[in-house]
């Protein structure tokens, strides 16, 4: 079978979609976008579809229309529709030897605003996910303090509590991609990636409870699950905005994410906001553990290594199109993003279209917050031709994000953690997306 | 005492004591119970390189060799080597300025506090907090005289760990970033004619959810256990010409109730080698590997299952390195793993 022209195609996708219903027009783009890859035909495809769909088109009344539906405590805690099913957090399986100690990342491409559901935030474990009896679940605070104290936590929900929203970031998000481009999709190149509303006390107040010492100048921040993780935090970002936070969104922390208790170091590496919160010790030295001596340092080109590199710096992606969502039909786009900085809130993003040799500022939507998810579009018009499309963000304060190549320049390679360079799409004239670098 | 908080918390809680149940001075909300010394005691597990947190005792690598056989080398290797995508602990000196360095105990870690904190934290994977001080003396001397940090001979203690020095201590530096100074350039940023393009690796991307019949990974670790089985079921047919069986999924309604019981020990001990064939580990649903052993009878798998065993192709820890668990418990899983194997 012969490859249709880029305008044939096109046609044919357009003729196709306007018979298709709603639910069933993500599907057949699949197809269509399979199509340009050379494995199935659309044409078929999207009449055989648009057949089984067309008596719920107008003028018919569509079968829903014509039936009762489910009642009330159908499903008592709700989930998405089923046509929603391919929204899902996944993993690269060949990162990790198994799925206990492992990431998987979210489909932030499928994600609209700034707040990630409850069940699609990334995960991160090193044991697994305990199942902690919040009745049997304590929080331990000791050393360098006057008064050890001991809270259940309905101590700890007596508090009085804040809510923020605040993004959180694994440092390994993009990492993958310090040597050259390699992952064709969006959710791995950039899903290591949430943002949720934390509800919780502000950590500085229960260590004021236990009446810290003078000499207090690091926190050692301890996990009940089987790896007992372990990070050290200076005293200065505790009094500045660390929380330890038992709901998000509303509702109580999913085991995922920590259930009952974590910490929250708004805007640091997600490793540091440790789950499943046990113990707190506070010191005078910081205790170089596991997670920030062997991991979560940043090896450079000669040989060196930056430790606690805790700020998550400026970054931005276009999350439309993205090799997940094409570009479907030329005319009007609007293209969106999510830009974040771990250094306070995002002051503009700018767009590329021509691999970075010129700018347009684009506009920042909705809430601009501090350490949140920021949502930024651009509104165009596509007409078939190649773009190589990238992001730029700068934050309050000034701090611009790099390209790969000014990275690599002071770092190297090797480093693993904090690649937070401007990223770049191709559009191809089919409308097809890939991931691609400019060097 | 090699922790000043502990004194300070028995001083204390003396102190409330002597005071009843009075608000403590600062104290705003009065929430929460003090926490005793034993209480402390038992979570405080932390270890600093200066020493802090050490629990007085000693070992050495001549004992450790043995230790390090059964608990560590299923998953990094006899010599420290690594088994699979499992951390490497030995070797790599001189490679971090490499274009691939190697990043162990020996080359990077750059204090042997870490080691003893890491290994009594979180190791043996399978069986976190099991180990013994003593255990965990040993095993430390050991992984560090592969590394040639310390003599086989040397005695490791509480009082001589914190003067081990690491080899690459000095060349760790706090962040001082942003290194990166990129200007808000809006027009000719760059020199088009300069640009070279680098496309994506093809085949390494979980693209199946969104790209219909890609030749890609799957998007789990389940998923991709199970492509790679179909894989191999459709490789050996294309050889003897038989038809590929059907998918394992049917199984579970065939489990005899012993079996059904050991799944649950299955999945929460066993599968971390099982499932992958780590370590020489014969694979659950991986007949072939599993008729020689269950031909020399189930009293007999079941005894290495308990007892250990080490073989010219692996090496089963005595229960796999799960003390914790009964014996029925692991009796149960073997019977799911033969089961779950025909």
């Amino acid at each position: 079978m012969t490859t249709p022209s880029t305008k044939e195609l096109l046609q044919t996708m357009q003729d196709a979609a306007e018979n298709l219903s709603q639910n069933d027009r993500r599907e057949f783009l699949r197809k269509g976008v399979s199509y340009v890859a050379g494995a199935a035909a659309v044409g078929t495809a999207g009449t055989a579809a648009a057949a089984s769909f067309s008596t719920n088109l107008p003028p018919n009344e569509p079968q829903w229309g014509k039936q009762l539906g489910r009642g009330v405590v159908a499903n008592p805690y709700g989930v998405p529709s089923r046509f929603e099913e391919h929204v899902v957090r996944r993993t690269v399986p060949w990162l990790t030897a198994e799925s206990i100690s492992s990431i998987s990342m979210s489909p932030i491409h499928d994600l609209k605003g700034i707040i990630t559901p409850n069940g699609l935030v990334f995960e991160r474990y090193h044991a697994g996910v305990p199942d902690v009896n919040p009745d049997e679940h304590r929080l331990m605070i000791h050393g360098l303090v006057d008064n050890p104290l001991i809270f259940t936590m309905e101590d700890l929900m007596r508090f009085p509590s804040v809510s923020e929203i605040k993004f959180i970031e694994c440092p390994a998000n993009g990492g993958m991609e310090w040597r050259g481009p390699q992952m064709e999709a969006l959710q791995f190149t950039h899903g290591m990636l949430s943002c949720c509303e934390w509800t919780g006390v502000p950590l500085k107040v229960l260590l004021e409870e236990a009446g810290i010492r003078p000499e207090g100048k690091w926190i050692l921040a301890e996990g009940a699950d089987g790896a007992h993780m372990s990070r050290s935090i200076p005293i200065e970002k505790i009094l500045d905005d660390t929380l330890v936070v038992y709901a998000q969104n509303g509702e109580m922390l999913r085991p995922e994410q920590g259930y009952p208790l974590r910490l929250l170091n708004p805007g640091w590496e997600g490793n540091t906001s440790i789950k499943w919160l046990r113990r707190i010790e506070v010191g005078d030295k910081p205790w170089h553990h596991r997670e920030e001596t062997s991991k979560y340092t940043d090896l450079l080109a000669d040989g060196t290594a930056r430790r606690f590199t805790f700020v998550q710096e400026c970054n931005s992606v276009i999350t439309n199109p993205c090799p997940e969502n094409p570009i479907k039909k030329p005319g009007f786009i609007e293209i969106e993003g999510l830009a974040w900085t771990g250094r306070g809130k995002i002051k503009g993003v700018d767009v590329s279209f021509d691999g970075g040799v010129s700018w347009q500022p684009a506009q920042l939507k909705g809430l601009v917050l501090d350490k949140a998810l920021t949502r930024f579009s651009f509104q165009t018009k596509w007409s078939g031709e190649p773009w190589l499309l990238q992001s730029r963000a700068y934050d309050e304060t000034g701090y611009v994000q790099p390209t790969l190549a000014q990275l690599r320049e002071q770092r190297g390679v090797n480093s693993i953690y904090h690649k937070n360079s401007i990223h770049t799409w191709q559009v191809q004239p089919t409308g097809e997306v890939k991931n691609v670098q400019i060097t | 005492m090699f922790k000043l908080p502990n004194i300070f918390a028995v001083t204390l809680l003396g102190a409330a004591l002597v005071a009843g149940s009075a608000q403590a001075e600062g104290s705003k909300y009065n929430f929460g119970a003090p926490a005793s010394a034993e209480e402390i005691a038992g979570w405080d597990i932390d270890i600093r390189p200066d020493g802090m947190g050490l629990p007085v005792g000693s070992g050495n690598a001549m004992d450790g060799e043995a230790e390090y056989e059964v608990q560590c080398a299923a998953c990094h290797g006899v010599f420290g080597e690594g088994e699979g995508r499992w951390p490497v602990l030995v070797g790599g000196e001189g490679t971090l300025a490499d274009e691939r360095p190697v990043k162990t105990v020996g080359s990077y870690w750059p204090y042997a506090s870490t080691l003893f904190d890491y290994i009594r934290r979180a190791m043996p994977f399978t069986a976190p907090m099991s180990l013994s001080d003593q255990q965990v003396y040993d095993i430390t001397a050991y992984v560090l005289y592969m590394n040639e940090i310390i003599e086989e001979d040397f005695e490791l203690s509480n009082e001589n760990l914190a003067g081990v020095k690491m080899p690459n201590e000095a060349n760790f530096f706090v962040d001082d970033r942003p290194d990166v100074k990129n200007p808000r350039c809006m027009a000719d940023c760059a020199d088009p004619s300069t640009m070279m393009l680098a496309s994506s690796l093809a085949g390494v991307t979980p693209i199946g959810h969104f790209v219909e019949g890609a030749d890609a990974p799957a998007a789990s670790h389940e998923g991709q256990h199970d492509l790679e089985a179909q894989k191999e079921a459709e490789r050996k047919a294309d050889i003897t010409g038989e038809e590929v069986a059907a998918s394992h999924g049917a199984e579970p309604a065939a489990l005899s109730a012993q079996a059904q019981a050991g799944e649950a020990v299955y999945k929460g001990a066993c599968f971390v080698c099982h499932d992958s064939g780590l370590a020489g580990a014969p694979k659950t649903g991986d007949a072939a590997a599993w008729a020689d052993r269950v031909g020399q009878g189930m009293d007999l798998l079941v005894s290495h299952a308990l007892e250990g065993y080490s073989g010219s192709t692996g090496v089963m820890p005595p229960k796999g390195g799960r003390m914790d668990l009964s014996d029925k418990a692991v009796t149960d899983a073997v019977h799911f793993m033969v089961e779950s194997s025909h």
